[in-house]
């Protein structure tokens, strides 16, 4: 039986901003996910029996902060009514931060909502790909979204996509996030997805630049203990590499339904969020079906769905087979797979080398150099160790 | 000395500072400007072990060392999963609904904000 993990909610595929690098294919049009198909969704998911005990909810694929805070009032109220008494919600947000007001600070804090702002870095690195329509930056409004936070004291990480630019300056960016007091980070690299072909995927040498972003920002970061409290890519790696031989490891991105996306239509996808809105013939545009006119539970007959499993299945038994970080990684990402290698029966991508085999690489260059029997604690005596 | 072995040592002196510790411990001892090549990229260039060989060796390691701390912690307690004492509660290993399996691995999103109160 399928199990929910993760349910990615397109509240609108309406962005307000027009970033270079985005790969939402509507992201002009203004429609808004109805009532009745959210009341749908979530009454066919509570009833699936494909839930656990905790069920995230991401507000995404477009910009979430264009409806109105009373969307998610209402929207929020009717899923707790509809909610499991033994089953927890958790409401998550990624935003590009620039419509964060008094109002949606109260909001965030009153329904504990995790919150994601997108912020690519200081100006000069942040402005030269997330724009307006009319191609002026977006720093400045962001920023103010952040600023507000801090000061409302509303808990938030940042996801920041690296450029060659930026992954070449990591001591700008840690000085930047230490200054407007961001502690928690994420890096994304410029993906090739969809209809968007990366340039920094096809630079020479962008593996290279990457590990050494990540190795300086991790060491920086050690050396000024409680500025930065989390970086993402190194805490994923650590746990991926440091963990007991038979603890339990699955990869969402290849498991049915793990992460169930629905656009703003009532339409369902899985797999890889990004597959729901690109075009496919041989998989009928990733579409499993309606849940305004379909049933959940009869997703996993439709046939569209058994050729990208066995697809996606095929992939991740040639990454079993071929690739030495399988055990960290699990699989890969499918919807890289296809739109870099032309399949998803197919093994690495550049992804791959970035998120995976890099950072693997780092924490495991970093074991090596650790001091055996605790004289790499007494190294940092001095450090406040939060743990 | 196995390399299992190796890593055990090491991780001994490492695990004790729970999950944020080991961030912030192999944080200073990360690879200098002069190890500008991943080591995973020439993986038997110096005759050293391979990546997957590297890892099944870490993990061995950790099952020790987690093991003997909870033995040191709870010395009646024969269950493996309470032996593994901190270091399992702090990464959230124990906890039903959260460990890996349900770990989110979406980079787009992340449930950062669990992970950060496991810690």
């Amino acid at each position: 039986m399928p199990r929910i993990e993760l349910l990615v909610v397109q509240p609108t595929p309406f962005c307000n901003i027009d970033c270079r690098y985005c790969y939402l294919p509507d992201r002009n049009s203004k429609t808004v996910v109805a009532r009745e198909t959210l009341s749908n969704l979530f009454s066919q998911v509570f009833a699936s029996g494909w839930v656990g005990e905790c069920l995230s909810v991401v507000w995404h694929a477009g910009e979430p902060m264009v409806v109105p805070i009373a969307f998610y009032r209402d929207a929020f109220e009717m899923i707790d009514r509809l909610r499991p008494a033994n089953l927890t919600v958790t409401h998550s947000f990624q935003t590009n931060g620039t419509l964060i007001d008094e109002a949606w600070c109260t909001f965030f804090a009153d329904q504990h909502v995790n919150l994601g702002v997108s912020i690519d870095g200081p100006p000069q690195f942040h402005d030269r790909n997330r724009l307006t329509r009319s191609g002026k930056g977006t720093f400045d409004r962001t920023i103010a979204g952040i600023r507000l936070l801090r000061q409302r004291e509303v808990p938030f990480h940042v996801i920041s996509v690296l450029s060659a630019a930026s992954m070449a300056a990591p001591q700008e960016m840690f000085d930047f996030y230490v200054k407007e007091g961001i502690d928690q980070v994420c890096f994304n690299v410029e993906e090739s997805e969809g209809d968007h072909v990366s340039r920094s995927f096809a630079e020479i040498g962008v593996e290279a630049a990457y590990y050494r972003f990540l190795r300086e920002f991790w060491r920086l970061s050690a050396a000024a203990p409680g500025k930065i409290s989390f970086i993402r890519e190194i805490e994923h790696a650590i746990q991926q590499v440091i963990r007991p031989a038979d603890a339990p490891f699955t990869n969402q991105l290849v498991e049915p339904f793990a992460i169930t996306s629905v656009d703003w239509a009532g339409n369902i996808s899985t797999f890889s969020p990004e597959l729901l809105g690109l075009k496919n013939p041989a998989y009928d545009d990733f579409l499993l079906g309606n849940i305004n006119r379909d049933t959940l539970v009869d997703l996993p007959l439709r046939p569209n769905f058994a050729r990208m499993l066995a697809d996606i299945r095929a992939g991740v038994e040639m990454c079993r087979e071929r690739c030495e970080y399988f055990s960290v990684c699990g699989g890969g990402e499918p919807v890289n797979k296809l739109a870099e290698n032309g399949s998803f029966a197919s093994t690495e991508t550049t992804y791959c080398r970035l998120t995976k085999m890099r950072a693997t690489d780092l924490v495991l260059d970093a074991l090596e150099r650790a001091p055996p029997g605790g004289s790499c604690r007494e190294a940092v005596s001095g450090a406040e160790v939060r743990g | 000395m196995s390399l299992r072995q190796k890593y055990r040592r090491i991780l001994s002196g490492i695990v004790p500072a729970g999950a944020a510790g080991v961030s912030l411990l192999l944080g200073t001892v990360a690879p200098s400007t002069a190890a500008d090549h991943p080591a995973g990229l020439q993986p038997s260039a110096a005759g050293r072990a391979g990546v997957s060989e590297r890892l099944a060796a870490i993990r061995e390691a950790v099952s020790e060392v987690a093991e003997a701390e909870g033995e040191a912690t709870h010395p009646s307690e024969r269950d493996l999963h309470l032996a593994w004492g901190n270091w399992w509660n702090n990464w959230g290993w124990g906890r039903p609904g959260w460990g890996w399996p349900n770990w989110n691995n979406w980079r787009n999103w992340n449930n950062w904000n669990n992970w950060w109160r496991n810690w």
